[in-house]
Protein backbone atom coordinates (compact mmCIF):
# COMPACT_ATOMS: atom_id res chain seq x y z
CA UNK A 1 0.00 0.00 0.00
CA UNK A 2 1.67 3.72 -0.97
CA UNK A 3 2.22 5.83 1.83
CA UNK A 4 -0.69 8.20 2.78
CA UNK A 5 -0.17 11.86 1.28
CA UNK A 6 2.11 14.07 3.34
CA UNK A 7 -0.49 16.49 3.68
CA UNK A 8 -3.43 13.93 4.74
CA UNK A 9 -0.71 12.97 7.46
CA UNK A 10 -0.06 16.36 8.73
CA UNK A 11 -3.46 17.39 9.15
CA UNK A 12 -3.94 13.84 10.66
CA UNK A 13 -1.17 14.38 13.10
CA UNK A 14 -3.09 18.37 14.14
CA UNK A 15 -5.89 16.94 15.27
CA UNK A 16 -4.38 15.64 18.56
CA UNK A 17 -3.97 19.20 19.65
CA UNK A 18 -6.86 20.16 22.18
CA UNK A 19 -9.81 21.57 20.60
CA UNK A 20 -8.74 21.11 16.82
CA UNK A 21 -10.87 19.15 15.29
CA UNK A 22 -10.25 18.48 11.19
CA UNK A 23 -11.69 22.03 9.70
CA UNK A 24 -9.10 23.56 12.07
CA UNK A 25 -6.41 21.20 11.93
CA UNK A 26 -6.71 21.93 7.65
CA UNK A 27 -6.37 25.43 8.65
CA UNK A 28 -3.08 24.94 10.23
CA UNK A 29 -1.76 22.69 7.80
CA UNK A 30 -2.40 25.11 5.05
CA UNK A 31 -1.23 28.18 6.76
CA UNK A 32 1.74 26.32 7.94
CA UNK A 33 2.53 25.28 4.30
CA UNK A 34 1.53 27.86 2.20
CA UNK A 35 3.00 31.38 4.23
CA UNK A 36 4.77 30.28 7.35
CA UNK A 37 7.23 27.41 6.15
CA UNK A 38 10.23 28.93 8.52
CA UNK A 39 7.61 29.25 11.29
CA UNK A 40 6.44 25.30 10.86
CA UNK A 41 9.97 24.19 11.14
CA UNK A 42 11.01 25.84 14.21
CA UNK A 43 7.85 24.09 15.63
CA UNK A 44 8.91 20.62 14.45
CA UNK A 45 12.05 21.12 15.62
CA UNK A 46 11.25 22.65 19.27
CA UNK A 47 8.01 19.92 19.55
CA UNK A 48 10.81 16.76 18.84
CA UNK A 49 13.32 17.97 21.13
CA UNK A 50 10.76 19.48 23.72
CA UNK A 51 8.74 15.31 23.36
CA UNK A 52 12.74 13.73 23.55
CA UNK A 53 13.84 15.78 26.45
CA UNK A 54 11.07 17.04 28.95
CA UNK A 55 10.19 14.98 31.89
CA UNK A 56 9.35 15.35 35.59
CA UNK A 57 11.25 17.48 38.36
CA UNK A 58 13.02 14.93 40.81
CA UNK A 59 11.83 17.15 43.50
CA UNK A 60 8.46 18.83 43.00
CA UNK A 61 7.89 16.64 39.46
CA UNK A 62 6.72 19.51 37.44
CA UNK A 63 7.89 19.36 33.93
CA UNK A 64 11.50 20.67 33.27
CA UNK A 65 14.42 19.24 30.67
CA UNK A 66 16.32 19.40 34.01
CA UNK A 67 16.98 17.39 36.82
CA UNK A 68 15.40 20.32 38.82
CA UNK A 69 13.46 22.68 37.82
CA UNK A 70 14.22 26.59 37.82
CA UNK A 71 11.65 26.41 40.87
CA UNK A 72 13.70 23.34 42.96
CA UNK A 73 16.62 25.28 41.96
CA UNK A 74 16.23 28.83 42.51
CA UNK A 75 17.84 29.76 46.19
CA UNK A 76 15.35 32.72 46.93
CA UNK A 77 12.36 30.12 46.87
CA UNK A 78 11.31 29.40 51.03
CA UNK A 79 11.93 25.90 51.13
CA UNK A 80 9.41 26.01 54.20
CA UNK A 81 6.78 25.90 52.31
CA UNK A 82 5.38 23.77 49.79
CA UNK A 83 2.43 24.23 47.65
CA UNK A 84 0.82 20.46 46.30
CA UNK A 85 -1.02 20.98 42.94
CA UNK A 86 -2.89 18.77 40.42
CA UNK A 87 -1.47 19.90 37.66
CA UNK A 88 1.93 21.56 36.26
CA UNK A 89 -0.71 24.42 34.56
CA UNK A 90 -1.23 25.18 38.01
CA UNK A 91 2.08 25.83 39.08
CA UNK A 92 1.77 28.60 36.48
CA UNK A 93 -1.63 29.92 37.39
CA UNK A 94 -0.62 30.25 41.44
CA UNK A 95 2.96 31.59 39.85
CA UNK A 96 1.07 34.03 37.75
CA UNK A 97 -1.58 35.26 40.39
CA UNK A 98 -0.76 34.26 43.95
CA UNK A 99 3.20 36.53 44.75
CA UNK A 100 3.80 32.86 46.47
CA UNK A 101 7.38 32.15 47.31
CA UNK A 102 7.80 28.65 48.32
CA UNK A 103 8.31 25.62 46.35
CA UNK A 104 5.47 23.01 44.61
CA UNK A 105 4.90 19.53 44.52
CA UNK A 106 2.99 18.84 41.86
CA UNK A 107 0.90 15.48 41.94
CA UNK A 108 -0.22 15.33 37.84
CA UNK A 109 -3.50 13.93 38.67
CA UNK A 110 -5.92 13.25 41.82
CA UNK A 111 -6.75 10.47 43.64
CA UNK A 112 -9.00 8.10 41.65
CA UNK A 113 -9.49 5.09 42.61
CA UNK A 114 -11.92 3.88 39.51
CA UNK A 115 -9.40 5.06 37.72
CA UNK A 116 -7.02 3.09 39.30
CA UNK A 117 -4.93 6.24 40.54
CA UNK A 118 -4.13 5.48 44.26
CA UNK A 119 -1.56 7.31 46.38
CA UNK A 120 1.58 5.78 44.70
CA UNK A 121 0.33 6.75 41.30
CA UNK A 122 0.98 10.25 42.44
CA UNK A 123 4.21 10.18 43.74
CA UNK A 124 2.87 10.43 47.50
CA UNK A 125 5.89 8.04 48.48
CA UNK A 126 8.18 10.54 47.27
CA UNK A 127 6.18 13.73 48.93
CA UNK A 128 5.74 11.42 52.53
CA UNK A 129 10.19 11.02 52.20
CA UNK A 130 9.72 15.31 51.31
CA UNK A 131 7.80 15.41 54.55
CA UNK A 132 9.58 13.83 57.02
CA UNK A 133 12.70 15.17 56.05
CA UNK A 134 12.11 18.21 58.39
CA UNK A 135 12.59 21.14 55.71
CA UNK A 136 9.21 21.69 54.96
CA UNK A 137 7.26 23.31 57.77
CA UNK A 138 3.70 23.93 55.78
CA UNK A 139 2.04 22.60 53.06
CA UNK A 140 -0.41 24.55 51.49
CA UNK A 141 -3.19 22.04 49.81
CA UNK A 142 -3.91 23.66 46.43
CA UNK A 143 -5.82 20.60 44.65
CA UNK A 144 -9.37 21.18 43.17
CA UNK A 145 -12.41 21.44 45.26
CA UNK A 146 -13.87 18.41 43.18
CA UNK A 147 -14.48 15.48 45.75
CA UNK A 148 -11.25 13.81 44.13
CA UNK A 149 -9.11 16.91 44.73
CA UNK A 150 -10.58 16.91 48.74
CA UNK A 151 -9.98 13.16 49.12
CA UNK A 152 -6.37 14.12 47.92
CA UNK A 153 -6.11 17.16 49.87
CA UNK A 154 -7.44 14.92 52.91
CA UNK A 155 -4.84 12.25 52.32
CA UNK A 156 -1.88 13.90 51.99
CA UNK A 157 -3.32 16.14 54.99
CA UNK A 158 -2.79 12.46 56.78
CA UNK A 159 0.69 12.03 56.18
CA UNK A 160 1.52 15.45 57.36
CA UNK A 161 0.30 15.60 60.27
CA UNK A 162 2.01 12.25 61.07
CA UNK A 163 5.19 13.83 60.03
CA UNK A 164 4.02 17.04 62.14
CA UNK A 165 3.96 19.63 58.87
CA UNK A 166 1.37 22.50 59.40
CA UNK A 167 -1.18 21.62 56.79
CA UNK A 168 -3.33 24.52 55.05
CA UNK A 169 -5.75 24.25 52.17
CA UNK A 170 -6.53 27.28 50.07
CA UNK A 171 -10.07 27.88 50.74
CA UNK A 172 -12.65 30.91 49.65
CA UNK A 173 -12.59 32.32 45.93
CA UNK A 174 -12.76 28.79 44.66
CA UNK A 175 -15.83 27.97 43.22
CA UNK A 176 -17.38 24.21 44.59
CA UNK A 177 -16.37 21.90 41.87
CA UNK A 178 -14.13 24.11 39.98
CA UNK A 179 -10.81 23.69 38.38
CA UNK A 180 -7.84 26.44 39.51
CA UNK A 181 -7.12 26.10 35.21
CA UNK A 182 -10.45 28.14 35.21
CA UNK A 183 -9.98 30.46 38.23
CA UNK A 184 -9.15 34.25 37.82
CA UNK A 185 -6.24 35.68 39.07
CA UNK A 186 -7.51 37.50 41.52
CA UNK A 187 -9.63 35.10 42.79
CA UNK A 188 -6.94 32.75 43.46
CA UNK A 189 -4.78 35.28 45.26
CA UNK A 190 -7.61 35.59 47.57
CA UNK A 191 -7.66 31.93 47.85
CA UNK A 192 -3.80 31.78 48.68
CA UNK A 193 -4.23 34.31 51.18
CA UNK A 194 -7.19 32.61 52.89
CA UNK A 195 -6.01 29.43 53.34
CA UNK A 196 -6.80 27.66 56.53
CA UNK A 197 -5.90 24.86 58.79
CA UNK A 198 -6.72 21.29 58.22
CA UNK B 1 -42.55 9.56 26.43
CA UNK B 2 -39.05 7.92 27.71
CA UNK B 3 -37.25 11.09 27.00
CA UNK B 4 -39.48 12.98 29.51
CA UNK B 5 -39.04 11.01 32.50
CA UNK B 6 -36.93 12.77 34.89
CA UNK B 7 -34.61 10.36 37.16
CA UNK B 8 -32.78 10.15 40.41
CA UNK B 9 -28.92 9.40 39.91
CA UNK B 10 -25.59 9.93 41.59
CA UNK B 11 -22.55 10.19 39.58
CA UNK B 12 -20.67 6.99 40.27
CA UNK B 13 -17.52 8.31 38.16
CA UNK B 14 -16.75 10.96 35.15
CA UNK B 15 -13.88 11.67 32.70
CA UNK B 16 -13.25 14.41 30.41
CA UNK B 17 -14.74 13.51 27.03
CA UNK B 18 -13.52 15.80 24.36
CA UNK B 19 -12.23 19.52 25.44
CA UNK B 20 -16.00 20.66 26.68
CA UNK B 21 -18.03 17.36 27.70
CA UNK B 22 -18.19 14.96 30.25
CA UNK B 23 -18.59 11.17 29.96
CA UNK B 24 -20.52 10.32 33.10
CA UNK B 25 -21.26 6.88 34.89
CA UNK B 26 -24.77 7.44 36.14
CA UNK B 27 -26.46 4.94 38.94
CA UNK B 28 -30.64 5.39 38.73
CA UNK B 29 -33.13 3.40 39.95
CA UNK B 30 -35.27 2.03 37.17
CA UNK B 31 -32.24 1.98 34.80
CA UNK B 32 -29.69 0.35 36.75
CA UNK B 33 -26.19 1.59 36.21
CA UNK B 34 -25.86 3.37 32.54
CA UNK B 35 -23.24 5.35 30.65
CA UNK B 36 -24.35 9.07 29.54
CA UNK B 37 -22.07 12.31 27.94
CA UNK B 38 -22.77 15.61 29.38
CA UNK B 39 -22.36 17.78 26.70
CA UNK B 40 -20.46 21.16 26.25
CA UNK B 41 -20.69 21.75 30.49
CA UNK B 42 -16.60 22.03 31.14
CA UNK B 43 -14.80 25.20 30.47
CA UNK B 44 -15.60 28.28 28.74
CA UNK B 45 -17.78 31.13 31.39
CA UNK B 46 -20.48 28.74 32.02
CA UNK B 47 -18.51 25.89 33.48
CA UNK B 48 -21.68 23.97 34.62
CA UNK B 49 -19.29 20.90 35.84
CA UNK B 50 -20.07 21.83 39.81
CA UNK B 51 -23.14 20.12 40.09
CA UNK B 52 -22.45 16.56 37.94
CA UNK B 53 -20.10 15.38 41.27
CA UNK B 54 -20.53 12.15 42.68
CA UNK B 55 -22.30 12.06 46.01
CA UNK B 56 -24.39 15.00 44.41
CA UNK B 57 -28.06 13.85 44.59
CA UNK B 58 -29.40 14.49 40.81
CA UNK B 59 -32.12 14.73 38.50
CA UNK B 60 -31.49 14.00 35.10
CA UNK B 61 -33.16 13.45 31.56
CA UNK B 62 -31.52 11.35 29.38
CA UNK B 63 -32.18 11.53 25.19
CA UNK B 64 -30.65 9.76 22.55
CA UNK B 65 -31.08 5.98 21.76
CA UNK B 66 -28.02 4.79 21.57
CA UNK B 67 -25.17 2.53 24.10
CA UNK B 68 -24.76 6.31 25.50
CA UNK B 69 -27.39 8.56 26.43
CA UNK B 70 -26.89 12.42 26.27
CA UNK B 71 -27.51 13.79 29.16
CA UNK B 72 -30.33 16.48 28.63
CA UNK B 73 -30.95 17.32 31.61
CA UNK B 74 -28.81 17.25 34.64
CA UNK B 75 -29.40 19.44 37.79
CA UNK B 76 -28.80 19.19 41.56
CA UNK B 77 -31.67 17.56 43.56
CA UNK B 78 -31.41 18.63 46.78
CA UNK B 79 -27.65 19.36 48.55
CA UNK B 80 -24.65 17.47 47.90
CA UNK B 81 -23.81 14.67 50.66
CA UNK B 82 -20.82 16.22 52.47
CA UNK B 83 -18.41 13.58 52.64
CA UNK B 84 -15.07 14.35 54.58
CA UNK B 85 -12.35 13.18 54.96
CA UNK B 86 -12.21 9.15 55.45
CA UNK B 87 -16.03 9.50 54.68
CA UNK B 88 -14.84 10.55 50.94
CA UNK B 89 -12.30 7.46 51.21
CA UNK B 90 -15.62 5.51 52.19
CA UNK B 91 -17.87 6.69 49.30
CA UNK B 92 -14.78 6.03 46.73
CA UNK B 93 -15.66 2.67 47.85
CA UNK B 94 -19.17 1.94 47.39
CA UNK B 95 -18.49 3.50 43.85
CA UNK B 96 -16.00 1.41 42.81
CA UNK B 97 -18.06 -1.90 44.43
CA UNK B 98 -20.83 -0.66 41.85
CA UNK B 99 -18.74 0.10 39.18
CA UNK B 100 -16.98 -3.31 39.55
CA UNK B 101 -19.42 -5.63 40.43
CA UNK B 102 -22.91 -4.33 39.15
CA UNK B 103 -23.08 -4.39 35.36
CA UNK B 104 -24.74 -1.97 33.09
CA UNK B 105 -28.81 -1.69 32.61
CA UNK B 106 -29.57 -3.97 35.28
CA UNK B 107 -31.85 -1.84 37.33
CA UNK B 108 -32.10 -2.03 41.61
CA UNK B 109 -34.49 0.42 43.20
CA UNK B 110 -33.32 -1.04 46.65
CA UNK B 111 -29.75 -0.98 45.84
CA UNK B 112 -30.17 2.40 44.95
CA UNK B 113 -31.61 3.10 48.07
CA UNK B 114 -28.95 1.31 50.02
CA UNK B 115 -26.60 3.66 48.48
CA UNK B 116 -28.53 6.97 49.16
CA UNK B 117 -29.42 5.71 53.03
CA UNK B 118 -25.06 4.35 52.96
CA UNK B 119 -23.84 8.32 51.57
CA UNK B 120 -25.98 9.33 54.04
CA UNK B 121 -24.90 7.61 56.75
CA UNK B 122 -21.66 8.30 55.99
CA UNK B 123 -22.16 12.02 55.41
CA UNK B 124 -23.55 12.59 58.88
CA UNK B 125 -20.13 11.66 60.42
CA UNK B 126 -21.83 10.75 63.72
CA UNK B 127 -22.16 6.66 62.65
CA UNK B 128 -19.05 4.86 62.77
CA UNK B 129 -17.75 4.22 59.09
CA UNK B 130 -16.79 0.68 58.66
CA UNK B 131 -20.34 -0.88 59.75
CA UNK B 132 -22.01 1.34 57.01
CA UNK B 133 -19.47 -0.45 54.31
CA UNK B 134 -20.41 -3.77 55.57
CA UNK B 135 -24.49 -3.03 55.50
CA UNK B 136 -23.68 -1.46 51.86
CA UNK B 137 -21.91 -4.83 51.16
CA UNK B 138 -24.01 -6.93 52.58
CA UNK B 139 -27.12 -5.68 50.43
CA UNK B 140 -25.19 -5.44 47.18
CA UNK B 141 -24.05 -9.09 47.27
CA UNK B 142 -28.10 -9.99 48.23
CA UNK B 143 -29.15 -7.52 45.36
CA UNK B 144 -27.16 -9.19 42.87
CA UNK B 145 -28.36 -12.97 43.94
CA UNK B 146 -25.31 -14.19 45.92
CA UNK B 147 -26.97 -14.40 49.56
CA UNK B 148 -24.43 -14.77 52.06
CA UNK B 149 -26.62 -15.88 55.14
CA UNK B 150 -25.26 -15.15 58.46
CA UNK B 151 -28.03 -15.53 60.53
CA UNK B 152 -27.71 -19.59 60.43
CA UNK B 153 -25.22 -21.86 59.67
CA UNK B 154 -25.45 -24.23 56.62
CA UNK B 155 -27.23 -27.45 58.55
CA UNK B 156 -29.83 -24.50 59.39
CA UNK B 157 -28.94 -24.09 63.09
CA UNK B 158 -28.24 -20.86 64.67
CA UNK B 159 -24.64 -19.98 65.38
CA UNK B 160 -23.85 -18.79 69.25
CA UNK B 161 -22.49 -16.64 70.07
CA UNK B 162 -19.25 -17.39 71.21
CA UNK B 163 -18.83 -19.78 68.88
CA UNK B 164 -16.18 -19.73 66.09
CA UNK B 165 -17.34 -20.40 62.49
CA UNK B 166 -15.98 -20.68 59.05
CA UNK B 167 -17.88 -18.84 55.21
CA UNK B 168 -17.10 -21.48 52.41
CA UNK B 169 -18.63 -19.83 49.32
CA UNK B 170 -21.82 -21.70 48.40
CA UNK B 171 -22.02 -23.42 51.18
CA UNK B 172 -22.00 -20.74 53.70
CA UNK B 173 -21.21 -21.31 57.44
CA UNK B 174 -19.93 -24.19 59.36
CA UNK B 175 -18.07 -24.33 62.76
CA UNK B 176 -14.77 -23.92 62.00
CA UNK B 177 -11.13 -26.30 62.81
CA UNK B 178 -9.43 -25.13 65.61
CA UNK B 179 -7.08 -22.17 64.67
CA UNK B 180 -8.90 -21.69 61.06
CA UNK B 181 -7.50 -17.89 60.56
CA UNK B 182 -10.31 -17.13 58.66
CA UNK B 183 -13.02 -18.29 61.27
CA UNK B 184 -14.95 -14.94 63.10
CA UNK B 185 -16.78 -15.62 65.91
CA UNK B 186 -21.14 -15.72 66.50
CA UNK B 187 -20.90 -12.31 67.68
CA UNK B 188 -19.41 -10.90 64.63
CA UNK B 189 -22.03 -12.57 62.49
CA UNK B 190 -24.96 -11.14 64.99
CA UNK B 191 -23.56 -8.03 64.35
CA UNK B 192 -23.26 -8.31 60.59
CA UNK B 193 -27.07 -9.12 60.63
CA UNK B 194 -27.39 -5.83 62.85
CA UNK B 195 -28.57 -7.75 65.92
CA UNK B 196 -25.28 -6.43 68.40
CA UNK B 197 -23.04 -3.46 67.79
CA UNK B 198 -19.41 -3.73 66.62
CA UNK B 199 -17.12 -3.95 68.68
CA UNK B 200 -13.37 -3.60 67.95
CA UNK B 201 -12.67 -6.72 67.43
CA UNK B 202 -16.03 -7.41 65.44
CA UNK B 203 -14.96 -4.85 63.00
CA UNK B 204 -11.33 -6.22 62.28
CA UNK B 205 -13.47 -10.11 61.74
CA UNK B 206 -16.38 -8.58 59.54
CA UNK B 207 -13.84 -6.48 57.48
CA UNK B 208 -11.78 -9.57 56.76
CA UNK B 209 -14.92 -12.01 56.03
CA UNK B 210 -16.27 -9.32 53.47
CA UNK B 211 -13.34 -8.84 51.94
CA UNK B 212 -12.53 -12.62 51.81
CA UNK B 213 -15.97 -12.99 50.03
CA UNK B 214 -15.90 -9.81 47.92
CA UNK B 215 -12.50 -10.92 46.75
CA UNK B 216 -13.78 -13.87 44.94
CA UNK B 217 -16.13 -11.99 43.03
CA UNK B 218 -13.89 -9.75 42.29
CA UNK B 219 -11.94 -11.64 40.36
CA UNK B 220 -8.80 -11.78 42.30
CA UNK B 221 -8.08 -7.91 40.91
CA UNK B 222 -8.52 -5.61 44.39
CA UNK B 223 -10.20 -2.55 45.16
CA UNK B 224 -8.01 0.28 44.23
CA UNK B 225 -9.71 2.52 47.18
CA UNK B 226 -8.54 0.10 49.87
CA UNK B 227 -5.30 1.51 49.38
CA UNK B 228 -6.71 5.10 50.46
CA UNK B 229 -7.34 3.34 53.84
CA UNK B 230 -3.76 2.53 54.28
CA UNK B 231 -2.26 6.06 54.99
CA UNK B 232 1.31 5.34 55.08
CA UNK B 233 2.52 4.47 51.91
CA UNK B 234 5.45 2.53 53.31
CA UNK B 235 3.46 -0.54 54.96
CA UNK B 236 1.38 -2.19 52.33
ZN1 LIG C 1 10.87 21.18 40.75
Amino acid sequence: MAERPLLGQLIDALKCLPGVGPKSAQRMAFHLLERDREGGRKLARVLDEAMERVGHCNMCRTLTEAELCRLCSNPKRDPATLCVVETPADVMAVEQAAGYRGLYFVLNGRLSPIDGVGPRELGLDLLERRLADGKVEEVILATNTTVEGEATAHYISEMAHASKVRVTRIAYGIPLGGELGYVDGGTLSHAIAGRREM
Amino acid sequence: MERDILHSAFILHRRPYSNTSLLLELFTPRLGRLPALAKGVLGGKRNNSAALQPFQPLLVRLAGRGEVRVLAVGEADGEALPLKARGLYCGFYLNELLMRLLGRDDPHPRLYQHYFEALGALSRGIDELEPVLRRFEIALLRELGYQPEFDRLADGSAPDPQGRYAYRLEEGLAPAQLHDPGAVSGRTLQALCGEVDFGDHERREARRLMRGILSHYLGGRPLKSRELFQSRIGNK
